[in-house]
């Protein structure tokens, strides 16, 4: 953990890490995991004599390597864990090969892995009021414990949190006896440690992940981008990367870095990519055709989006993935090993070719007037289309995305970064029913729009927070104000606000409207790899 | 409530906060990951869904939640978690900048 006051005031915790170093043999021959665990982990923990779960506390788990990460650095912080970064993460990838979570454990929760922001979760209602009022779902639905683990779980977190139990929404309750007595059962069964699912993919052969990928993803200030990612493995399971390709504007994308695989198909990996560290957390497909998740700047993960990368020949986006009726535009064919002619579909025609690489095709394309509203599968000579083309006849419709956000205050000289929130603009059509809003709408994906804010009630517009909140770009990107009291507020109230972000969308000479609420709020002392 | 009349902005603002679209609001915003709902007063967000009944400005009341351990997942715990992170500020209202994140290192 990164806090540059970590002093041990804790005589036990210090006596605890002294123990640790007089103890512990100089460790650098002990690289593998397993050898690491034996040295470390079990000055405390104990060999419970079980082959099948030989370590005490630890056998007993499953996690992801976020949270095995999480455990060591708390180990490290509280339990005077010893442990140099290169052997934390040998530990950490042994733990996440051998007592790790299954593909699809880890599906519905993907997005806290890849530092998603402003995701609205829907949680189980036993969950809401007991781990989900200070966790995400994510936290713990990416966890797989034996129900001794989840009671000793709920234990500890009295022994550290102990005022959990006089929040709101507890201190109404006998609280440790419905986290104790009623939810470590569930959590036991919903989240439990002998899940087949694990058993059966460990059993199974992991594809391979070495070679060349073509690469379709958004970045916010820039927009859509086409790349391809050269992956080469330099010793199991550490592979060294390359990422090149163009934004939608023909400006240039370049980077290289390296990238680990954890239990088979757990993608992480650190790029420097046109002078940015960034980071792209992704999954393997099962039969490792594909990669999917997100890459974002290290330094903000907000400032992010979804990338997809496929092998072999494809077409994986198209940008935009809409054109009107008797519309003439250009639209980027983005693919793998796009040879042969370009086919956007009935009542569309290719005027000309505009330009061509490795990874894209730009063509002029051109829908006639009496194209039908619809879609249109879109191929190149014999790519496979993954990406479909909507034909339309007026946007009816604008969601911004995410509907539901925050943003957080912060620089002006302190220690806390501002965290930006960025928007875009998903329009659609009425469909046959000519109604937006109902099932037979047509998604006809992002599109460019005018950017501005609002109060979003009453008291903002009282309190001032249009003024004082934050200000958003062309680029839908909302960047709050500074971190701080402001004596110009009433009570010197930091620069927080209640606003309403509005993209405008022009379609001919209409302008469609579609807004989102943000919470300019303060900022989080605290992070976690899995918050 | 019938024979109770709200007296401050607080008071007004419980009133106003019945109907069914402003509770759907208030459940939303509770709900992006990383936010706390425990809402006493709430960290990020208050009980109806804004910002109006939280302690404001933060950092005059920020100890008030570290030593209690009361949004441990968004303010550093000196309870048990990080017992030294404020030691060098005594007044976080007048010296906020120095106060340090907690933030993971990166995996590699």
């Amino acid at each position: 953990m990164k806090i540059k006051k970590s002093k041990h005031a804790l005589l036990s915790v210090s006596a605890l890490a002294l123990m640790g170093t007089m103890l512990t043999p100089a460790a650098s021959w002990a690289t593998d995991g397993e050898t690491l665990i034996q040295e470390k982990c079990l000055l405390c923990h104990t060999n419970t004599g079980n082959p099948e779960a030989p370590y005490s506390r630890i056998s007993q788990q499953r996690k992801t390597p976020e949270g095995w990460h999480m455990t060591l650095n708390r180990m490290q912080r509280m339990n005077g864990l010893v442990i140099s970064s290169d052997e934390v993460q040998a530990v950490i990838k042994y733990l996440s090969d051998t007592q790790g979570l299954a593909p699809s454990e880890t599906a519905p929760f993907r997005y806290v892995l890849e530092q998603k922001p402003n995701v609205v979760e829907e949680v189980d209602p036993a969950y809401v009021e007991m781990c989900a009022r200070c966790h995400s779902n994510a936290r713990f639905g990416l966890q797989r414990r034996t129900l001794g683990e989840w009671q000793l779980h709920v234990n500890t977190h009295m022994a550290i949190n102990p005022t959990t139990e006089l929040h709101a929404l507890a201190r109404d309750r006998d609280w440790y006896d419905i986290a104790y007595n009623d939810v470590v059962p569930k959590l036991a069964v919903d989240y439990a440690f002998n899940d087949p699912a694990w058993n059966q993919w460990q059993a199974k052969v992991k594809p391979s992940l070495n070679g060349s990928w073509s690469v379709a993803g958004f970045m916010p200030g820039k927009g859509d981008y086409s790349a391809v990612l050269q992956t080469k493995e330099t010793s199991k399971d550490n592979f060294s990367v390359s990422m090149k390709g163009h934004y939608a504007d023909g400006t240039p994308l370049q980077g290289e870095g390296s990238a680990k695989v954890f239990a088979g198909y757990e993608w992480r990996a650190s790029l420097t990519i046109d002078g940015i560290k960034m980071r792209q957390v992704m999954a393997a497909a099962e039969d490792g055709s594909s990669l999917s998740g997100r890459m974002y700047q290290s330094a903000h993960d907000e400032i992010g989006g979804e990338l997809t990368a496929v092998h072999g020949s494809a077409v994986v986006a198209l940008s935009p993935s809409a054109i009107k009726q008797g519309q003439q535009k250009e639209i980027t064919i983005i693919g793998a090993d796009l040879k042969g002619s370009v086919s956007l579909g009935n009542g569309v025609q290719v005027v000309k070719v505009l330009s061509r690489d490795a990874d894209r095709v730009v063509v002029l394309a051109k829908a006639t007037g009496s194209a039908s509203v619809g879609m249109r599968n879109v191929s190149v000579g014999k790519a496979k289309a993954k990406a479909q083309l909507a034909v339309y006849d007026e946007v009816a419709a604008v969601q911004v995305l995410p509907n539901e956000s925050i943003a957080r205050i912060g620089g002006n000289g302190g220690n806390i970064a501002k965290m930006q929130s960025t928007y875009r603009a998903l329009a659609f059509s009425a469909g046959k029913d000519g109604q937006p809003g109902t099932a037979d709408d047509l998604r006809l994906g992002y599109m460019q729009a005018l950017w501005s804010l609002q109060a979003f009630d009453e008291a903002a517009e009282h309190e001032k927070d249009l003024k004082y909140a934050g200000s958003i770009d062309g680029n839908g990107v909302f960047t709050p104000g500074d971190a701080g009291l402001n004596p110009e507020r009433k009570f010197s109230t930091n620069n927080v606000g209640n606003l309403k972000v509005i993209a405008q969308v022009l379609d001919g000479d209409k302008a469609v409207e579609g807004d989102a609420h943000l919470l300019v709020t303060v900022p989080v002392f605290v992070k976690r790899a899995i918050q | 409530m019938k024979h109770l009349k709200s007296f401050n902005k607080k008071a007004k603002m419980l009133d106003q906060t019945t109907s069914p679209d402003e509770v759907e609001e208030v459940v939303a915003m509770q709900s992006v990951v990383g936010c706390t709902s425990t809402n006493d007063p709430g960290w990020e967000v208050d009980p109806f869904g804004g910002l109006g009944s939280l302690c404001q400005p933060m950092e005059s009341d920020l100890y008030g939640c570290a030593d209690a351990c009361w949004w441990p997942a968004q303010v550093p715990d000196t309870m048990s978690s990080q017992p030294n992170w404020s030691m060098d500020v005594s007044k976080a209202n007048e010296d906020w900048r120095k106060l340090e994140g907690i933030f993971p290192e990166e995996q590699k």
